[in-house]
């Protein structure tokens, strides 16, 4: 019914708006015909000739009105308008070309900045996640094993698959040098979890994926193509992994994509890793849960909680206090990056609300120079409504150019922000513009140039035509609406701006006090790398305790180097936990006792890192494989577990070691930042290479310092490693300088976006203030040049003006430190030892503004204290 | 002259459907034929009748075609569509209803 009316509607249209010239034609023809008709009809019943044409004329009440009516009716007047406003607006602002520039790069700032942060926001926390029916996806807050994961898939019936994932280091060996590779160890349901089938041949099967089934390797799309050029013929080929062939299976389409650490190819767990399968208790497996289709989240809920408490109390030493409680993927990745995007977004809203009123205040003061038109024409009969129209089209136009102009500026942001890389942001990669990027920035084109358009039209036609016909006869001080709208304006900016960089201040202050944090150790000629011995070859401990001792021999002989090396390096974000129990303390139930850091060095650790030594004494050459297992532990261990107390000679073990394996503490050693800079230390205790039990511990990371640069120190490092074992592969090389850098990323980047912020909103601000100020002037100079020509000095009319401008200044700041007082406090999460009301930043940087306010002022203000009384008088 | 608001809103559009259901005609043949039908008492002003055929055509209910005329002039014929005889239809029913009701509360008010 309604296709059937826009087969004849939507024809008619487009030929009334297109073909105008035939339509008028056709229109005038038609009522020509009638008047000729009717003429006839007059003349037959014996009227004159020239009565019956004025006859035929008055019974049509008016030819032209009733033209009008037909184009009416046809629904073609108002776009008509529409296009007449457009080409009007066009011409006036070409006319006006400082104006509009101005407007357009203010506008393109705001929303460009948005857009960008909106893209940015888009990928992360919008878009939904790249996987099949993602909303089925869920996983659990804590990682699981898989002899758990087997329990949960028995004893759930809502799940339809369950994948279980651990990323680890596997060296790629063959031709050149030996390469790590980051392989997926992962069950066969992992694929049917995600939801993704192969490119290219197919993934393993549950059959294959068991205790001693084939070794099979899928591969990941990109690394497909970075080492074997796409080669589509690559199934069937095999490659070397830490020394075991596998054979290539298939290759996963590019949309394949894991929260977390990208992953090259991916093996069955049970055939790489049969040890570490089996366990329950380690807990080393991101999961993976698609729920079937139609169960609600609550009831798979239900279902997990009831196997949870089965596990707790079927394995209570490996599987108690888990809590595990499904979380919807997408929270689970995102969750905790949401309130600081969210702190960024505002932030961003902020500046372009300055940059709107800005704009408003821009088109209050065009305004102001049309008013006389506008008067004009309203006087001449044109109803407010249209001129309302014409003014919102001016403005709506404005708006649209700038949002156009700002998308330009939103990829070049995108690509600035890109090039911060936020580490910590998960799926910030996919930033881009896309659809919904567009949309979002036309939309706020449009509203902007709606209601930002709306005040000054309002003004104008509303408060401004009567005022403006009595106020014309002399201008006066401060007395239209309009420039009473542009302080209140300029206050608002300048209250705004003040927000934006007491933010700023505050994220830069954290950010000093950050950089001036002690990490507890020497950052300085200090290279590390990570060297990870490959299981095949390296499981007996014997032979990984050799490799230590010939590598730590190797690298201590190069002249000026100083080595050792740790499992754990600091701020590299590595970190591993185990329970423990004190000697002589009440037992306390398997599963509960407290956990505590655990690192693992070997050589003269604490010395070449330059932690000191507190209490006791440092590991010695005493220290073998086979004598006294010693530990030594850092202050916030003592702090904890021995406030007050002589803890030299205590002994401690892992929970549960069997047989018992009691490490007695030798030493105390200082806290270090071991979590980032930001972050407090935890109680951790290390222990030796040569004496651990954790033969599984194979990796490590060499510390090395020396004064040579890191390029020569890392050719001379490779030399001895590769003299010792040609297929290991060294990765994640960087100077310790650079991983504490890496750790204060996250702030880096909200300090920076936040510190951009800032600075265009000041700027919009002073564009705003100096607006207007001019504008001020304009309106006294009349009354500046009464003052000069009875007598004022130049001093007098700069310090008037000046103190004009330094009243909206004090209004609108502290209109902005009352604003932040009450804002600053969500971004706390983001400062570091600090308040959000820190007095220091909220004392200094008001007064940044206002000098930056005064100079603003000033320009205008010299100009009118150079007014010629005589030029002034005239000026109407 | 009879001015539109004489019409009961709504029904001008009736009327010019109406009278199209018979044949195509121009507008002065609508007014004329109008006329003849009511026995002349209804009567559209010329004012109004172009602007309400033109809305006609905009709603998709009639269409037009340039014609030569009885007196081999070009002019403008109006014809009904599919659309328009439904809507017609349904606008008839709904005027006998409202008519009819309208003329029995009369009566009652006379009994």
């Amino acid at each position: 019914m309604r296709f059937e009316r826009w087969l004849y509607s939507i024809p008619l249209r487009l030929r009334s708006l297109f073909r105008r010239e035939a339509v008028e034609r056709e229109l005038d023809d038609e009522l020509q015909f009638h008047l000729e008709q009717k003429t006839q009809q007059y003349l037959a019943a014996g009227l004159s000739a020239e009565e019956t044409r004025r006859k035929a004329l008055r019974d049509i009440e008016g030819l032209e009105l009733r033209k009008e009516e037909c184009r009416d009716a046809r629904g073609v007047s108002r776009l008509e308008d529409f296009v007449r406003d457009l080409r009007f607006a066009v011409r006036t602002l070409r006319k006006a070309p400082g104006f509009t520039l101005t407007a357009v790069v203010t506008l393109a700032l705001g929303i460009g900045a948005n857009a960008a942060i909106f893209s940015v926001v888009n990928a992360v926390l919008l878009r939904s996640l790249p996987f099949p029916n993602s909303e089925q996806l869920f996983t659990l807050s804590s990682n699981q094993s898989l002899p758990d994961l087997e329990d949960i898939q028995k004893r759930t019936n809502s799940l339809s698959a369950i994948g279980g994932i651990t990323v680890q280091a596997l060296a790629l060996t063959g031709e050149g040098e030996p390469v790590q590779i980051s392989a997926g160890q992962c069950n066969a349901d992992l694929f049917s979890a995600l939801g993704f089938q192969t490119a290219i041949g197919r993934t393993f099967t549950a059959a294959e994926d068991s205790y001693g089934g084939p070794a099979l390797v899928v591969l990941t799309n990109g690394f497909w193509i970075r080492f074997f050029g796409a080669d589509s013929a690559i199934v069937g080929k095999s490659i070397r992994l830490s020394g075991n062939s596998y054979t290539i299976i298939g290759v996963l389409p590019r949309e394949f994509w894991l929260p977390g650490r990208p992953v090259d190819v991916l093996v069955s767990l049970r055939v790489t890793n049969p040890l570490a399968a089996k366990f329950r208790g380690v807990h080393f497996l991101k999961t993976y849960f698609r729920a079937k289709t139609g169960i609600p989240l609550a009831q798979a809920r239900v279902e997990m909680q009831d196997v949870d408490q089965w596990l707790a109390s079927q394995y209570p030493e490996e599987d108690r206090d888990f809590h595990r409680r499904l979380l919807p993927l997408r929270d689970a990745i995102v969750g905790d990056v949401r309130p600081e995007l969210l702190v960024l977004f505002a932030a961003v809203g902020l500046v372009l609300l300055i940059a709107c009123v800005n704009f408003a205040s821009l088109q209050l003061a065009r305004s102001a120079t049309r008013q006389r038109e506008i008067a004009i024409r309203a006087a001449l009969g044109a109803p407010s409504g249209r001129l309302i129209r014409q003014m919102l089209t001016e403005s709506v136009l404005l708006s649209l150019l700038g949002g156009a102009a700002g998308l330009v500026l939103a990829g070049l942001g995108v690509r600035l922000l890109m090039e911060l890389k936020p580490a910590g942001l998960p799926r910030i990669a996919n930033t881009s513009i896309d659809a919904s990027v567009l949309g979002f920035t036309f939309a706020v084109s449009l509203l902007t140039g709606i209601v930002f358009g709306l005040v000054p039209a309002l003004s104008t036609t509303f408060f401004g035509l009567n005022a403006k016909l009595k106020e014309d006869t002399r201008t006066t001080a401060g007395g239209s609406t309009g420039y009473r709208l542009r302080k209140l304006l300029a206050v608002s900016e300048i209250a705004l701006a003040l927000v934006l960089l007491i933010s700023a201040g505050l994220m830069i202050r954290s950010f000093t006090l950050l950089h001036r944090v002690d990490p507890g150790f020497r950052t300085d000629n200090l290279l590390t790398m990570r060297v990870e011995l490959p299981e095949a070859r390296y499981r007996e401990q014997a032979k990984q305790r050799q490799f230590h001792r010939e590598f730590l021999e190797g690298l201590n002989a190069i002249p000026g180097v100083q080595a050792a090396l740790v499992s754990e390096l600091p701020m590299s974000g590595d970190y591993i936990t185990h329970n423990f129990v004190i000697e002589g303390r009440p037992p306390l139930a398997a599963g509960s006792e407290p956990e505590v850091q655990t690192r693992t060095v070997e050589g003269d650790y604490f010395s070449v890192m330059g932690i000191p030594l507190l209490a006791g004494r440092d590991f010695g050459s005493e220290d073998r494989t086979g004598s006294l297992h010693v530990v030594v532990v850092n202050r916030a261990f003592v702090a904890q577990y021995f406030p007050g107390q002589d803890l030299v000679g205590a002994r401690v073990q892992w929970a549960r070691s069997k047989p018992p394996d009691w490490m007695t503490i030798v030493g105390v050693v200082g806290d270090i930042k071991h979590f980032g800079p930001g972050k407090p230390e935890e109680p951790a205790i290390y222990d030796l290479y040569s004496q651990t039990a954790q033969q599984w511990k194979r990796w490590m990371y060499p510390t090395i310092r020396g004064a040579a640069s890191p390029g020569i120190l890392l050719g001379q490092v490779k030399q001895r490693l590769w003299a010792i074992d040609n297929q290991l592969p060294v990765t994640q090389v960087f100077t310790m300088n650079e991983v504490v850098a890496a750790s204060l990323d996250h702030q880096r980047f909200n300090l920076t976006l936040l510190g951009i912020f800032a600075g265009v909103a000041l700027a919009l601000a002073v564009v705003g203030i100096y607006g207007v100020m001019s504008y001020a002037i304009t309106q006294r100079t009349s009354e500046i040049g009464i003052r000069v020509a009875l007598g004022a000095q130049q001093r007098d009319v700069l310090w008037l003006i000046l103190g004009q401008g330094l009243r909206l200044a004090l209004v609108g700041g502290s209109l902005g430190i009352a604003a932040s007082f009450a804002l600053t406090r969500y971004m706390s999460h983001l400062l570091y030892g600090i308040s959000p009301r820190d007095p220091q930043t909220f004392f200094a940087i008001p007064f940044v503004l206002l000098a930056v306010a005064l100079l603003a002022c000033y320009v205008p203000a010299r100009r009118a204290a150079r007014v010629d009384p005589i030029v002034a008088l005239r000026y109407e | 002259m009879s001015k539109p608001s004489d019409l009961v809103q709504g029904t001008l559009d009736l009327l010019l459907l109406k009278i199209l259901t018979l044949e195509p005609l121009h507008g002065f043949a609508i007014s004329v034929r109008l006329k003849q039908v009511s026995g002349d008492i209804l009567q559209v002003s010329d004012g109004s009748l172009y602007p309400a055929l033109h809305k006609l055509e905009q709603e998709g209910w009639i269409k037009s075609e340039w014609k030569p005329s009885e007196n081999n002039r070009r002019a403008k014929f109006y014809s009904l569509t599919r659309l328009g005889r439904r809507h017609l239809e349904r606008e008839a029913d709904n005027w006998n209803r409202l008519s009819a009701a309208i003329s029995h509360v009369i009566k009652l008010e006379e009994a």
